[in-house]
């Protein structure tokens, strides 16, 4: 009894400081976001805002034009989750339902995953020289690419995850009924998959909406830069405004949050390649 | 590739064999037909850059072959090894951290919240920073530890703790401190939610039959828990390792590398040896050395991991 008490108590204490740990340096950004230039500069820092004002979002998004750098942001990814989940189709469609080789199958897979410990930095440089040379540099399309291949390791163990659960049996009937391999996809597979696929889809997003390091390279203008870089240049410049710096902080965190919220039973389930399946 | 071409011959079999046998390399042959484009497209755009790279690595600007200087020249940059040990001294912080830290609320959290509702709100909390883009969360950092305007001097100024501004950013210790922290931050979570559910998969009868058998919490853990939870070691430290190696963004936003070289590591490294420096030859040599020394590392990691391969 004494044990419990303890125990519970412990927890009470862990998780309440965890809780804060987490909580306050978000509420730190928010409210910083909502402060008025004039209150930044007030002579002492105020932990609460006295007059709350969303002026930072107008600065940001309109006056800086950051609103055209989350239009590229939603551009590439949408084409990066399209063009992902069709070649992750493409892959896992014959491997899970096709009579390929064994030996096939696994490499595809143990080289899928290989690309995920690809350090970036050293696929940058080499891409930066091709993308020049194409003259695709400050192009959305460059981006689009290299997310593409970049988020493939995921879209593959995922959807070849979902494929295995759906019996082979259901498109069996469907073929043995006359239709077509094609028909027996769209109208049989395809929608059974659909949540899965959706899942996949909420990932790519999600990890292609974070990605930095090649929207800081491969870009240069409002063309096609993407959110984060924004960010990135609010952050580094010589003099530093709090507000709108936070406020481009809480509108690059909005949409995943938002995403999570309908993919939130995948998100472990993909960063783990579906080791961990939520049930 | 010759055997998703159209004109493979048609098997000549008796008639009802043959039914069987040509919808099966039918079937194969679609397969091929839809794997070949895509892996081909795949395999092209990774390789090359690699073969790509590996030129640019022997060449000089100008495009002459130059052997090996480069790599002596970046083999010979002691900054290299500041960013390689950066790298190291981060990781050493950051990954037993996590992992401890995650371990130990996945063990609190699983033995003693027992209310579902809890235990579902702690998962929702638990996946917000992992989606959250690492930029916002190096903004949310600089908003902590900033000079002037950082919250933790206020707080520490304001409970009492400290009497002067502690220059978090500028302290070499201090501000590896402070990146690894970040890391910290976004990722403990991860590790907790592997390890969380990975807990849910120990038989409830093994545990009651120890309890009966009188075996405290520690023994529990250490003979019953830790035995399912083994092969997800492997698994976080595969995946923790993968993204702790190429840490950039939340460093970038939060202290550029700085002070002086002290939180630069390898990736802020290279870039800023090809895009600061310009020197592309060297740079290039670096990415080889690095995408070698990584599948080296990848080789003896993977071969332990715990993932179906059917």
């Amino acid at each position: 009894m004494r044990q419990t008490f303890l125990r519970t108590a412990l927890a009470t204490v862990a998780l309440g400081m965890a809780g804060v740990l987490y909580g306050f340096p978000l509420y730190w950004l928010f409210v910083t976001s909502l402060k008025s230039k004039a209150e930044l500069f007030a002579s002492s820092v105020h932990l609460i805002p006295h007059n709350p004002t969303f002026a930072a979002y107008t600065s940001v998004l309109i006056e800086r034009g950051f609103w055209v750098l989350l239009k590229n942001s939603v551009i590439v990814c949408f084409s990066t989750v399209v063009v992902t989940l069709a070649l992750g189709l493409l892959i896992t469609y014959p491997i899970t339902r096709l009579p390929v080789p064994p030996r096939l199958r696994v490499n595809i897979l143990i080289w899928a995953l290989s690309l995920r410990f690809l350090p970036p930095i050293a696929v940058v440089i080499p891409y930066f020289a091709i993308v020049r040379t194409l003259q695709l540099y400050d192009q959305p399309i460059a981006l689009i690419g290299i997310y593409s291949l970049f988020n493939l390791p995921f879209a593959i163990w995922m959807l070849k995850g979902f494929l295995d659960e759906i019996p082979i049996e259901l498109e069996d009937a469907a073929l043995v009924d006359g239709a077509s391999r094609w028909i027996a996809f769209r109208r049989v597979l395809l929608p059974l998959a659909a949540p899965g696929v959706m899942a996949a889809g909420i990932i790519v997003f999600t990890f292609a909406w974070s990605e930095f390091l090649f929207a800081l390279i491969l870009t240069a203008t409002p063309n096609s830069q993407t959110f984060p870089v924004g960010v990135q240049g609010l952050v580094t410049q010589f003099e530093i405004i709090w507000n709108d710096m936070a406020a481009s902080g809480v509108i690059a965190m909005a949409l995943p949050l938002v995403l999570m919220v309908i993919g939130r039973r995948y998100i472990v389930a993909g960063l783990t390649f579906g080791v961990i399946r939520e049930k | 590739m010759i055997r998703s071409s159209p004109n493979l011959p048609a098997p000549h079999a008796p008639q009802a064999e043959r039914a069987g046998r040509r919808r099966l390399s039918r079937d194969e042959r679609l397969a091929y037909l839809l794997l070949l484009p895509a892996l081909g497209a795949v395999f092209v755009i990774v390789t090359i850059p690699f073969v790509l790279v590996l030129i640019q690595s022997v060449s000089a600007d100008d495009g002459t072959l130059i052997g090996l200087r480069n790599y002596t020249r970046a083999l010979g940059n002691p900054l290299l090894y500041d960013a390689i040990r950066a790298t190291g001294v981060y990781s050493v912080i950051v990954l037993p951290i996590e992992i401890l830290l995650g371990l130990s609320f996945a063990l609190l959290v699983h033995r003693t919240v027992r209310w579902p509702g809890v235990r579902a709100a702690i998962y929702v909390l638990a996946i917000l920073p992992l989606v959250v883009p690492p930029v916002a969360i190096g903004v949310v950092a600089r908003l902590v530890y900033a000079p002037s305007y950082g919250v933790l001097n206020v707080i520490l100024e304001r409970v009492g703790l400290t009497h002067h501004e502690v220059n978090w950013l500028g302290d070499p210790t201090l501000a590896m401190l402070a990146v690894a922290s970040v890391d910290i931050w976004q990722w403990t979570p991860f590790v907790y939610l592997v390890l969380f559910s990975g807990l849910q998969t120990v038989p409830r009868e093994s545990v009651e039959a120890a309890q009966i058998d009188g075996a405290d919490w520690w023994a529990q853990f250490r003979f019953i828990d830790l035995f399912y939870l083994r092969p997800l070691f492997l698994l976080i430290i595969f995946f923790r390792l993968a993204d702790v190696l190429r840490v950039f963004d939340h460093v970038f936003i939060l202290t550029g590398g700085g002070p002086g070289t002290t939180t630069q590591l390898l990736s802020l490294y290279i870039y800023r040896v090809e895009f600061k420096f310009f020197d592309s030859g060297q740079a290039a040599a670096l990415a080889v050395l690095v995408l070698v020394s990584f599948s080296i590392l990848y080789r003896l990691i993977s071969r332990a991991l715990p993932l179906e391969r059917t």
